[in-house]
């Protein structure tokens, strides 16, 4: 059943059965070596996630949907270039091995987020009734399973903080952002708190900027073309929640608000990185896929 | 120096696929600090400062331990540290350093002393694992991999939080042990030390047996005499089959020998690599 009334998400080491299942094929299939908020989110509703990832797995494997997520990340790259970026605190007491770590943590999450978003936008317009999939010349290559061996770890604090300065933050970013939950990605760049308080004193002013709003919604746009050009027809519908006992408009409401959300998120760790890597770099994938999975 | 400081301090190596964190402060003849587990570099803070004064003092973070890489993939028994702290040292442009391990880190320097002998000048282990010593029940109990799905990060804090305590003669004040653990209080990092503990082997220390009569390098053993969790008993034994090996038990100090008698502990050392 979808409706178990559950809403707080699932944690990895949470997962049992069906959930743990799922989570493990996530990593293996989406090549990321954490689950992201709104997996862990979906999985608190019963067999929704289950039901919605075995759906949209063959296309997810594919190298088609790498291809998808490719385009989208360096749309938000470009789009990212051209938003003001002022440096980096030079003052902020980081090490060299800390840089590294910040890095790579802001490469992981530039690299799975505009998976997430075609995953998403995938989701979001078959649970609007819309066909989505099944192009005739979709590449249906299958990509190799497995998380790219350099990737860092998704590491993050605690969704609720202890530190008062750390948990004002949260609080600031989540307003701000009209966020239901700190995403993964803050909460990672907050093992680093001084960093993200730097990071976010200078994303604040660019939020309500125009054309970053509509850099947001270029991208979203972006995202639902993609989605509706994936190889694989997406079986998967209104009626299909429904028949597991889940309230179909809850869950649009829910995806879709992932769906908001979630250009935003990319376009942020776009500019962030920009302090870390160059903007060429930005355009490509920092984990370029490989084929050779079982067809 | 507080844990972040210290943190602000490590530089960073890549080996291979992995990286590796350390601390790399003072010039002179180069010695290694090893810590064990469930520790990282941050242990030997307080030696870092003093032994820096005359020493390049080079502290690592073991692969899956503190900040050196904590992915969940990989190998992270004594045998992959060893090897993993000779291509680090390649790395570093160092031929030859002094070695100063504790725990499982005394493991992994036994290991360099009789596997990689041309790296070692100079050998102190303390209160370390050997033999049969380990693992302790704390770190039995934690390896198992169904600990992953029965502990939250905090609840496993919380356990070894009361676990090291019994490794301190005196109680241990919470800054000091909230540092240690620092790298282990999210999911992520928890995860990683039960992988840790989950690679502790007695075998990779019972293999060495034979080869301890050919370590040639002066050896200290330096021994908080009342560890409960490496019973002094084993320095007794590694004394005896290290030859010329000196061996000093240091009152009134357990399992965390350097913290409890920090000032003799550093004079022990000082005098050692002069």
């Amino acid at each position: 059943m979808f409706g178990s009334g559950k809403t707080t998400p699932v944690d990895e080491y949470q997962a049992r059965g069906e959930i743990e299942r799922v989570y493990h094929e996530i990593r293996q299939v989406m090549r990321v070596n954490g689950v992201n908020l709104n997996f862990r989110t979906w999985a608190a509703h019963g067999d929704f996630l289950p039901a919605l990832w075995d759906a949209l797995q063959p296309n997810v494997r594919t190298l088609a949907f790498e291809r998808g997520a490719d385009a989208l990340r360096a749309g938000a790259a470009r789009a990212a270039a051209a938003l003001p970026w002022p440096d980096r605190d030079p003052a902020l007491p980081l090490g060299e091995s800390q840089c590294f770590q910040i890095g790579a943590a802001l490469d992981l999450y530039h690299y799975i987020n505009p998976k997430l978003l075609l995953f998403t936008a995938a989701a979001q317009l078959a649970l609007a009734g819309e066909t989505v999939g099944g192009v005739a010349d979709g590449d249906t290559t299958v990509l190799r399973r497995g998380i790219p061996g350099t990737m860092y770890p998704m590491e993050m604090v605690e969704a609720e903080p202890e530190d008062a300065r750390l948990k004002a933050l949260f609080e600031d970013i989540q307003q701000t952002l009209s966020l239901p939950a700190v995403n993964s990605d803050y909460r990672t760049l907050a093992l680093w708190p001084d960093y993200l308080a730097d990071a976010w004193r200078r994303l604040k002013p660019l939020v309500a900027r125009p054309d970053y709003r509509e850099c947001c919604d270029r991208l979203r746009e972006q995202a639902l073309a993609e989605a509706r050009r994936l190889p694989h027809r997406l079986d998967f519908s209104v009626e299909v929640v429904a028949d597991h006992g889940e309230d179909p408009k809850a869950m649009a409401a829910l995806t879709g608000r992932f769906m908001a959300l979630l250009p935003g998120l990319i376009i942020h760790m776009a500019l962030i990185l920009r302090d870390w890597r160059s903007p060429e770099t930005l355009t490509e994938s920092p984990f370029p896929a490989r084929t050779g999975g079982a067809p | 120096m507080n844990w972040r400081e210290y943190q602000s301090r490590q530089r960073v190596m890549v080996l291979g696929e992995r990286f590796l964190s350390y601390a790399d402060v003072g010039e002179g003849e180069p010695v290694v600090l090893i810590h064990g587990i469930p520790t990282w570099g941050y242990l030997w803070h307080r030696q870092l400062t003093e032994l820096s004064a005359h020493h390049r003092v080079l502290i690592p973070d073991l692969l899956g331990f503190g900040y050196s890489d904590r992915s969940d993939r990989f190998d992270r028994s004594i045998t992959v540290q060893a090897e993993a702290l000779d291509a680090w040292l390649d790395g570093l442009g160092v031929e030859r350093a002094s070695l100063v391990a504790h725990d499982i880190g005394g493991g992994v320097a036994l290991r360099l002393a009789t596997l990689f002998p041309h790296r070692v000048a100079r050998l102190c282990v303390m209160n370390a694992v050997c033999y049969d010593s380990w693992p302790i029940e704390l770190m039995l109990q934690f390896g198992h991999p169904e600990a992953d799905r029965k502990l939250s990060a905090g609840n496993a804090i919380w356990v070894l939080h009361h676990g090291l305590k019994q490794g301190f003669a005196r109680s241990p004040d919470n800054e000091l042990m909230a540092g240690l653990l620092a790298p282990y209080a999210t999911e992520v990092g928890k995860l990683s030390l039960i992988r840790d503990a989950a690679a502790l082997n007695t075998n990779l220390t019972m293999e060495l047996t034979v080869r301890l009569p050919d370590i040639r390098v002066p050896t200290l053993i330096l021994w908080g005499e009342e560890d409960r969790f490496q019973v002094i008993r084993y320095a007794e034994r590694l004394a005896g089959d290290i030859p010329g090996a000196r061996m000093v038990a240091i009152a009134d100090a357990r399992h965390f020998v350097m913290l409890d008698q920090p000032a003799l502990v550093e004079a022990r050392v000082r005098e050692f690599l002069a």
